[in-house]
């Protein structure tokens, strides 16, 4: 276990080498765009635009980030070979994925914390003095963060027995399907087989919820998210990341590297 | 010069001739779809429930992009005249199924549906259904009671109802003392100057709003205008009887001790009296064309 840290904080180095971080500057010269243009084309919406823009830029900047670099960590490894130099150490095959993913996650986090604090330089600029109300942004903050791990989790496990394009597809379609898992509980569909509706309401729970993360529309309008929501989405995430990193874990330590 | 330089002024001289090109061809192409007759603003996607699919987890954002593309829509139609405004409705439809939380597309939105043209889209049904979905979505947000009121009264002319919604907006702990005293004043008369007056005065006083203050100042001024009027055609009216003939000119309201001096309009100009002696905004003052189109009179331009 404690070669974990040594692989994350070395995942963390490298993506800081390879630039990502540069994405902050793009973000920042959206968040001011958006703070001097949206008073003179809109009304009465300068606060919510800047907040909704804001928090989806973070999401969205975030999954891409955490798609297509949690694909590559192990699939760059492989390529270049230094996942051979790495595993003849005595680096457990799980440690590595799990250094891989705790690396990954820690760029995320400074990567998101930096957003953040641009997003209330931004909301300062249009409103200022912040009032209470705007610490709930932290809250929405911290569950976009966590649907981002949950997002690296799934790009690992699929890099670990696909090819970085298909795993790829599959994160983002696990994504998207994951976003209208409700939908799929509420379907009322008169000509299908009820045990085909069961089935599929079945595996509605079982797919990754990204909607237990969404508190955008709360946040905008100032108001409160409950701490259960809260304390239920970390829960969900912690129990799904564990189930995804053990399955992800499993397929790395039968693959076949040679 | 060496090569390579002159390779370089001519490759930066063909890039702006070729930029240069781009330019006159999107004019012609602009000019072409104009003839055309294709609307730029034409909405492809009218369902908002598919839209709020699609936005994934994203609708509040897409929602305020909606809202400032009506904003845009009616401040574009409103600049060029032109008082088809067909798509103000499924625009506001849609940003409010996207976000409906979003407070200030109900209640700016209703008033660009109420007005009547050219103010707005002279929609009030529309206005009214938007306002029932924002307080469905958002009960206690006492204000889209006001607004309902509002749209009740002054477009409408249900006198009933405007009396319900601002009692039912009256009921909310905080709530203003005026949207009971409103509630009861049109509940027992109907539309006067003096409650048109006081809920435009509210709103002017209430709203935090460029437009919406301009748009409220406006309907004072013509409020105010219009209870001057019947001050002066009740002087007349007393002339009339007195002396058995009406008068021509306000002037002799003056003389006849009925008025206290030559009336002013808002804008500073004085009234006049029609042929039939009636008072009327003069012919110089921008509040006579507004004054004209509210009774119903057409405009010579």
């Amino acid at each position: 276990m404690r070669n974990v840290p040594t692989v994350a904080a070395n995942t963390f180095r490298e993506a800081v080498r390879d630039r990502v971080l540069y994405n902050l500057v793009f973000f920042a010269l959206l968040m001011m765009g958006a703070a001097i243009l949206v008073g003179q084309i809109s009304i009465g919406i300068e606060q919510d635009v800047i907040v909704s823009l804001g928090l989806s830029a973070i999401s969205m900047i975030g999954i891409f980030i955490a798609v297509f670099l949690g694909v590559a960590l192990v699939s760059r490894e492989t390529d270049k070979r230094t996942l051979y130099a790495l595993l003849a150490k005595p680096v457990k095959r799980w440690e590595f994925l799990l250094g891989k993913f705790f690396g990954l996650v820690m760029t995320l986090t400074v990567n998101t914390a930096a957003m953040a604090a641009g997003l209330y330089v931004a909301l300062w600029s249009v409103k200022h003095p912040l009032v209470k109300s705007d610490a709930f942004l932290l809250v929405a903050v911290y569950l976009i963060l966590l649907k981002l791990a949950l997002i690296v989790a799934l790009a690992l496990l699929f890099s670990c027995f696909t090819t970085p394009f298909l795993a790829i597809l599959f994160t983002a379609g696990i994504y998207v399907t994951g976003l209208f898992a409700a939908d799929l509980r509420s379907i009322k569909a008169v000509d299908l087989d009820p045990r085909a509706l069961r089935l599929m309401q079945g595996i509605s729970y079982l797919l990754p919820n990204f909607q237990n993360f969404n508190v955008m529309s709360a946040v905008v309008h100032g108001r409160g998210v409950p701490a259960a929501i809260v304390w239920q989405a970390t829960l969900y995430a912690i129990l799904y990341i564990a189930i995804v990193l053990t399955g992800a874990a499993f397929v790395f330590s039968r693959r076949n590297l040679k | 010069m060496n090569r390579r330089a002159s390779y370089g002024l001519l490759l930066g001289a063909a890039l702006l001739a070729g930029f240069a090109s781009v330019w006159s061809l999107q004019k012609r192409v602009d000019a072409a779809r104009t003839t055309l007759g294709i609307e730029s603003d034409e909405l492809t996607l009218r369902s908002p429930g598919v839209l709020k699919k699609l936005s994934l987890e994203y609708a509040p954002l897409l929602g305020a992009i909606y809202w400032t593309r009506a904003v845009q829509y009616f401040g574009a139609k409103h600049y060029a005249n032109d008082q088809n405004l067909d798509q103000l409705w499924p625009l506001l439809d849609i940003a409010t199924t996207l976000d409906p939380n979003l407070l200030v597309a109900y209640r700016f939105g209703a008033t660009f549906l109420s007005d009547s043209p050219p103010r707005g889209a002279g929609e009030p049904d529309l206005a009214v259904k938007l306002l029932q979905r924002g307080l469905a979505a958002n009960p206690q947000y006492w204000k889209l009671y006001q607004d309902l009121g509002n749209v009740y009264y002054f477009d409408k002319r249900d006198y009933l109802k405007a009396s319900q919604a601002f009692e039912a907006g009256g009921k909310f702990p905080g709530t203003p003392s005026f949207m009971k005293i409103m509630a009861a004043k049109i509940a027992a008369e109907g539309e006067s100057l003096e409650t048109s007056f006081a809920l435009w005065l509210d709103i002017y006083q209430t709203s935090t709003n460029k437009e919406m203050r301009k748009n409220a100042e406006d309907h004072l001024r013509l409020v105010q205008a219009e209870m001057d009027i019947r001050e002066i055609d009740k002087a007349a009216d007393s002339y009339e009887k007195r002396t058995r003939h009406r008068a021509m000119r306000i002037s002799e309201l003056v003389q006849a001790g009925l008025l206290q001096g030559q009336p002013r309009d808002p804008d500073g100009f004085t009234y006049e009296l029609s042929e039939q002696g009636r008072a009327e905004p003069n012919p110089k003052s921008p509040l006579r064309e507004e004054w004209m189109r509210d009774k119903g009179i057409e405009v010579k331009k």
